[in-house]
């Protein structure tokens, strides 16, 4: 993804067992961080859709 | 490498003769100088239509799915990747096949040729390793590696892996100094750069869909583009929703694509779609040491997975 | 018939005059070929340009053409009710349109703006254009438009035909939409007496550069159920892949498919150039598909043009011969060959 041009910290894999609580609140802040950080992604609004706003 | 058609002639007649094969798939003089049509023969005396030269750029291979007849096809090395990938795949069976190889020095850029004579090009002649041209400027001869396909000069397996029939010697496989030099320009680039490259790769985009269909690994039996309930990505002309495609037929080609062109020698438009799927080449090659259609009875490894696979990019 | 002349270096200050009452839409550079697009400020159409990959038929038929908004947001008003999408406002000049082109969106126009049917979408892209043709001097070897009712200099469905003189452009005024383009761009010399020698003989000679035909003189006299069941199809059409290359590049290619794009309550129809080569094509809400293998989508499209369109409409056949779907299949797949095909095929022999 990143070499089609889709900036770093958009996507993210992780493995996490249904036992790791923990790992998983963990990951989800860092993940809806990262998100918050990218900001939003307008290169994939269609262009109708650019242009009703 | 022309040459090798009275061989190919002789044994695909061979075959049909004595009924080892129902049919044989090949190539057939095009209507076009610079075109080739691929062909399917009933009748012995039909091999005669046969062709061999350096217009065959599609891939037969893509000619397989889900026949099932006992077939001779005539294969030139990415051709014969792309048998092994549909045996593999469970797409053809290895024992309906009779596997004429066509050992191969690269196939002719179309656009190339006419670049040459400025223009269309009204005639088309091989003799050994040259080409001879003629157009509105004129008549031009060169030799076959002047005018290759892309793919054909990062080619790295000419002669077929995998064969019941040789129709001609060997050639030299190619020695490749940086085989991802293309690949590795656009990795060098930021995130805004590259999306900037594939916008620009991907203007004139028609969504004709040439490059899936003629590609050997496009054969599900409905493709996500067609897919319509729920529908996956819009069928209009808006950027992101060509962009997604060609996006997705890049993913679904990882491990899988053996670099034939046949996407690139399909597209009308000239678009250049292998920025896509060579980057998943490389990175096959360089985490799980991958090379596709080398070797019968192996699977893909994105369709597998062993406990040393790299997983750095999980958390 | 009156003819102009107009002195090749007049050429560009006439269309900026033109482009004040005018929107310029004509052939420009794209990557390594032409196409046509509307022409920005200050831009002029290249002229010399010898095909284009796309027809000009999107200037009519636009390969995605927004027809209705709408809006399920109930505070706002008129939700739940389709809005047109208001027409867009002023008059076109499609410059350099070829002649063979200009004939394609006079056969669409059969199926767009008939008795039955007057398709509001098209009508109104359609009466704002005037077309302002090029014709050409030196056809391609794959041109056979002098077999499909048209030809190199033929002047169906334009308002005015350039033809490229050296030093000049003889213009033929076909129309009176033609003459108001010409009076716009200042363009009303008397092209003198000479000149319609002159065009004529550039036209002999164009037109004698086509040695690519088919015939279709057979075509009516057989059954379509003889056609359709004849057995050659399976192996002429074996090596087509199934993509849309001919469908996009036809001139005459018409079919379209209906979407909603949607975002939120809001919503946007469009509809899209479709292609009778996939198989979503004619795939029914049953999941029954009657055209399930590829070569029968193909048989469709053939079928269509070549057999379908003829006895519907008595008008020839639905191509006029500009040579891009034989120049751009990438498995040569070639109409003339299918049309001959067809056209010789003795049933019961």
């Amino acid at each position: 993804m990143e070499h089609m041009g889709i900036e770093k910290g958009r996507l993210h894999y992780s493995w996490i067992s249904s036992a790791e609580s923990t790992k998983f609140v963990e990951v989800v802040k860092e993940v809806t961080d990262a998100a918050k950080a990218a900001g939003p992604n307008t290169n994939f609004v269609k262009r109708y859709m650019k242009e009703a706003e | 490498m022309s040459g090798n058609i009275d061989r190919i002639k002789e044994i695909a007649r061979g075959l049909l003769e004595t009924e080892k094969v129902d049919v044989v798939i090949g190539f057939k003089k095009g209507t076009l100088p610079v075109m080739s049509e691929p062909t399917i023969i009933r009748k012995a005396s039909d091999t005669e239509t046969l062709i061999w030269d350096a217009t065959c750029r599609l891939n037969l291979c893509n000619y397989l799915t889900g026949r099932k007849d006992r077939i001779g096809i005539i294969a030139k090395g990415c051709d014969a990747r792309n048998i092994v990938g549909h045996i593999v795949e469970n797409k053809i069976k290895r024992d309906q096949l009779v596997i004429i190889g066509v050992p191969c020095t690269g196939m002719a850029d179309k656009k190339a040729l006419s670049d040459l004579v400025g223009g269309e090009v009204t005639a088309y002649a091989e003799a050994g390793d040259q080409i001879t041209v003629k157009g509105p400027a004129g008549e031009k001869t060169v030799s076959r590696s002047e005018v290759l396909q892309s793919n054909c000069r990062s080619c790295i397996k000419r002669n077929p892996v995998i064969f019941d029939e040789m129709a001609g010697e060997p050639v030299e496989e190619l020695v490749l100094e940086n085989r991802f030099a293309d690949v590795e320009k656009i990795e060098a680039m930021d995130a805004g750069a590259k999306w900037g490259y594939f916008e620009e790769l991907l203007s004139g985009c028609t969504r004709c869909y040439a490059c899936k269909n003629a590609c050997p690994l496009c054969y599900c039996p409905t493709c996500f583009v067609d897919e319509s309930r729920p529908q996956w990505v819009g069928k209009g002309t808006d950027p992101i929703d060509i962009r997604t495609y060609h996006f997705l037929r890049a993913f679904h080609c990882a491990g899988r694509c053996t670099d034939c062109g046949a996407c690139e020698a399909a597209c009308p438009m000239d678009i250049k779609m292998r920025a896509f799927t060579r980057k998943g080449v490389k990175d096959c090659v360089e985490k799980y040491g991958w090379e596709t259609g080398m070797k019968e009875g192996v699977r893909p490894p994105l369709d597998t997975f062993k406990t040393d696979d790299p997983e750095a990019f999980i958390r | 018939m009156t003819l102009i002349r107009i002195a090749k270096a007049s050429w560009d200050g006439g269309l900026e005059k033109a482009r004040k009452a005018y929107e310029l839409i004509g052939p420009v550079p794209e990557k390594d070929s032409h196409k046509y697009a509307v022409l920005a400020e200050g831009q002029l159409p290249d002229m010399g340009f010898k095909n284009t990959k796309l027809s000009p038929k999107w200037v009519v038929f636009p390969q995605s053409e927004a027809m209705f908004t709408y809006t399920l947001d109930g505070t706002k008003e008129n939700h739940h009710i389709l809005q047109e999408v208001p027409a867009a406002p002023g008059a076109r000049a499609v410059i350099g349109i070829r002649p063979y082109d200009a004939k394609a969106i006079q056969l669409t126009k059969m199926n767009f703006d008939n008795k039955d049917y007057k398709d509001p979408f098209w009508l109104r892209n359609y009466e704002r254009c005037t077309f302002v043709g090029l014709a050409i001097n030196a056809p391609s070897a794959t041109d056979f438009s002098t077999s499909c009712g048209t030809g190199p200099f033929a002047e169906e469905g334009l308002d005015v035909l350039l033809v490229d003189a050296g030093e000049v452009y003889i213009a033929k005024v076909l129309t009176e939409k033609g003459k108001k383009f010409l009076d716009a761009a200042g363009f009303g010399e008397d092209a003198g007496a000479d000149a319609a020698k002159t065009v004529e003989d550039l036209k002999a000679k164009a037109e004698a550069a086509i040695t690519s035909k088919v015939s279709y003189n057979k075509i009516q006299g057989k059954t379509i159920m003889d056609l359709y069941d004849a057995p050659f199809w399976k192996d002429v059409l074996f090596g087509c892949i199934n993509c849309g290359t001919c469908t996009y590049a036809c001139p005459t290619c018409w079919c379209f498919d209906i979407q909603d794009e949607v975002k939120g309550t809001d919503g946007v129809r469009v509809r899209n150039w479709d292609s009778c080569m996939t198989a979503l094509f004619t795939h029914h809400a049953s999941g029954h598909n009657p055209r399930e293998h590829e070569w029968e989508r193909t048989r469709q499209r053939f079928m269509h043009k070549l057999k379908y369109f003829l006895d519907k409409y008595d008008a020839g056949l639905m191509c006029v011969g500009c040579g891009r779907c034989v120049e751009q299949c990438p498995a040569n797949i070639d109409i003339r060959t299918v049309c001959n095909t067809m056209n010789a095929f003795e049933p019961g022999k």
